[in-house]
């Protein structure tokens, strides 16, 4: 189970121009659909541009639609984003509902190409309170001490855990039942 | 005959250039699927290709055309997604204005005159604009890092405005919200330093259209989070940051900085490291980390610093979108009061009790 055999770019989850963190900017710049009048191919296309597309420009002012009516052509649609990126996507013999569905995968993507997210999350600060080096936590008292010391050269005493807290808790009210018991 | 000309004429005016800095993008496509090709179709596409090759080294890059040689283009509709894209409303004649530049109105008023044709172009260009805008963007992002980085010197604050408002900032700003393709200008591909002045002309038609306030909200949508991920002490560092420590306890008091070896390894070799910490008084101020004893020293002191001014690796995250509502009245207020300098910093716990 590795990734090794996919040809598929890797990297790790990123926006472009820190999209989303003061307002969000739909990255979709323009789409350009191309279609038949007349081919059956395109019918999908065409119903989709009769009835659902008027729709998908009020709610995306952000996109400029473009239309090619082409004769002999199969449909498609090329997507570009505002990074410089194109898509293409053939829309031969797609259905109205095919098309609504790629259309709308167009817009919400940004153009980053498509790669395998290695995380699904990404910070530029790793850390806060600092990396471990193997300073961090020792107490300062080991600088001046000569070993062999009485306190430093034993093993660390931490006390009683928590699950030993409990067992010791247990085992009083253990010893405490019996001698309540009324003698039968 | 008579589109293919047209097509020529636009290519020859708008440009296409061989430029070997761009490649050209090719479309990707979505839905991969099997195809059955016949056994002369593979053969065709790599001599097409090699030709291609040939043409394009012997022209000096592929070649590339502005996107409004295109015959899907439309300017007005453009313009319209470029400002609903941000969210904003623009005076129609202020935006064009912003993106129109000097040198393409020189260009077509020369080519419209060599033709013979005489014409009062009703365009206007985007010096003053840029000039104001570039003004107000920098009152805009000084009153933020003021507002949000309170302790911190006004050297620090000049640096992180020199960062913001570089070129290479604001043409990456300025090319991620589309200005590439709506820009007129005669340069193609456009220079750095004409995105960065259709930015700061869009940024002063913003305030032109919609008020100052939705302007100060631009900037800080757009430039002030390319902060974001920076690592800020890397923009700015003092030069001597014992001598400035010292100068600070001084002022305020406190016992001389003493430094003094906390942790040491590998004294004899190549990965030495020595933790030195700074002491005021016998009270621990920081400590860092060093090869040698000076480097340590040192960075124990630019550590003591950035614990005064609030910018160690721990600090607060900063403010953006939202989160700015409430701070935006202190935002406007310290547009024009500038930080206290370095000479001069003392904590602010000392200055309001000696004020």
């Amino acid at each position: 189970m590795s990734n090794s055999h996919l040809f598929l770019p890797s990297g790790f989850i990123r926006t472009p121009l820190q999209n989303g963190l003061g307002r969000y900017i739909p990255q979709l710049q323009r789409i350009t659909i191309k279609f038949c009048k007349s081919h059956g191919g395109s019918r999908g296309v065409r119903d989709f541009i009769e009835s659902d597309l008027m729709e998908f420009a009020k709610t995306n002012p952000g996109t400029v639609v473009y239309l090619k009516p082409r004769r002999h052509r199969s449909p498609c649609m090329v997507a570009e984003y505002l990074n410089g990126e194109r898509e293409y996507l053939s829309c031969h013999e797609f259905s109205r509902d095919e098309v609504y569905k790629w259309l709308s995968y167009m817009c919400t993507r940004s153009g980053i190409p498509v790669m395998r997210f290695r995380k699904y999350q990404h910070t530029d600060y790793p850390t806060i309170q600092g990396v471990w080096n193997p300073f961090t936590h020792q107490a300062p008292e080991i600088n001046v001490a000569e070993f062999p010391h009485e306190v430093l050269s034993k093993p660390i005493n931490h006390g009683p855990t928590a699950t030993e807290q409990l067992i010791e808790i247990f085992k009083k009210t253990q010893l405490e039942d019996p001698a309540n018991k009324p003698p039968n | 005959m008579a589109a293919l000309w047209k097509t020529c004429q636009q290519c020859l005016r708008y440009g296409f250039t061989n430029a070997s800095i761009y490649t050209s993008i090719t479309a990707v496509n979505v839905i991969s699927k099997r195809n059955f090709k016949a056994h002369w179709v593979a053969p065709t596409l790599r001599e097409l290709q090699r030709r291609k090759v040939i043409e394009e080294d012997r022209g000096g890059g592929p070649k590339i055309f502005h996107r409004s040689t295109f015959l899907e283009w439309n300017y007005d509709a453009e313009i319209f997604a470029f400002s609903n894209r941000l969210g904003e409303k623009f005076n129609d004649s202020s935006l064009r204005a912003a993106l129109t530049h000097k040198s393409y109105i020189e260009r077509e008023t020369a080519r419209l005159s060599d033709i013979g044709v005489e014409s009062n172009l009703q365009f206007q260009d985007n010096e003053a604009l840029a000039q104001k805008g570039g003004e107000i963007m920098s009152k805009f992002i000084n009153g933020y890092l003021r507002a949000v980085f309170t302790q911190v010197p006004e050297e620090l604050i000049r640096a992180m405005h020199d960062f913001l408002t570089s070129n290479p900032t604001l043409e990456t700003v300025a090319k991620h919200i589309g200005l590439g393709d709506l820009m007129l200008c005669a340069d193609f591909p456009c220079k750095t330093e004409t995105y960065v002045k259709s930015f700061k002309a869009v940024v002063a038609a913003l305030a032109e259209s919609s008020g100052e306030e939705r302007a100060r909200i631009f900037v800080q949508d757009l430039v002030v989070t390319q902060l974001y991920g920076q690592d800020v002490n890397e923009l700015w560092n003092p030069v001597d940051p014992i001598g400035n420590l010292t100068a600070i306890l001084k002022r305020e008091g406190k016992a001389e900085p003493e430094f003094r070896l906390i942790r040491q390894a590998g004294s004899n070799s190549i990965l030495a490291v020595y933790y030195v910490g700074v002491y005021s008084d016998k009270n621990f101020i920081s400590e860092g980390a060093g090869e040698s004893l000076e480097v340590a020293k040192e960075m124990a002191a630019r550590e003591a610093l950035k614990k005064f001014f609030h910018t160690e690796d721990s600090m607060r995250a900063l403010p953006f979108g939202r989160q700015l509502k409430n701070i935006q009245s202190k935002i406007a207020q310290l547009e024009n009061q500038p930080n206290v300098p370095l000479s001069e910093w003392i904590s602010p716990k000392i200055m309001s009790a000696v004020h």
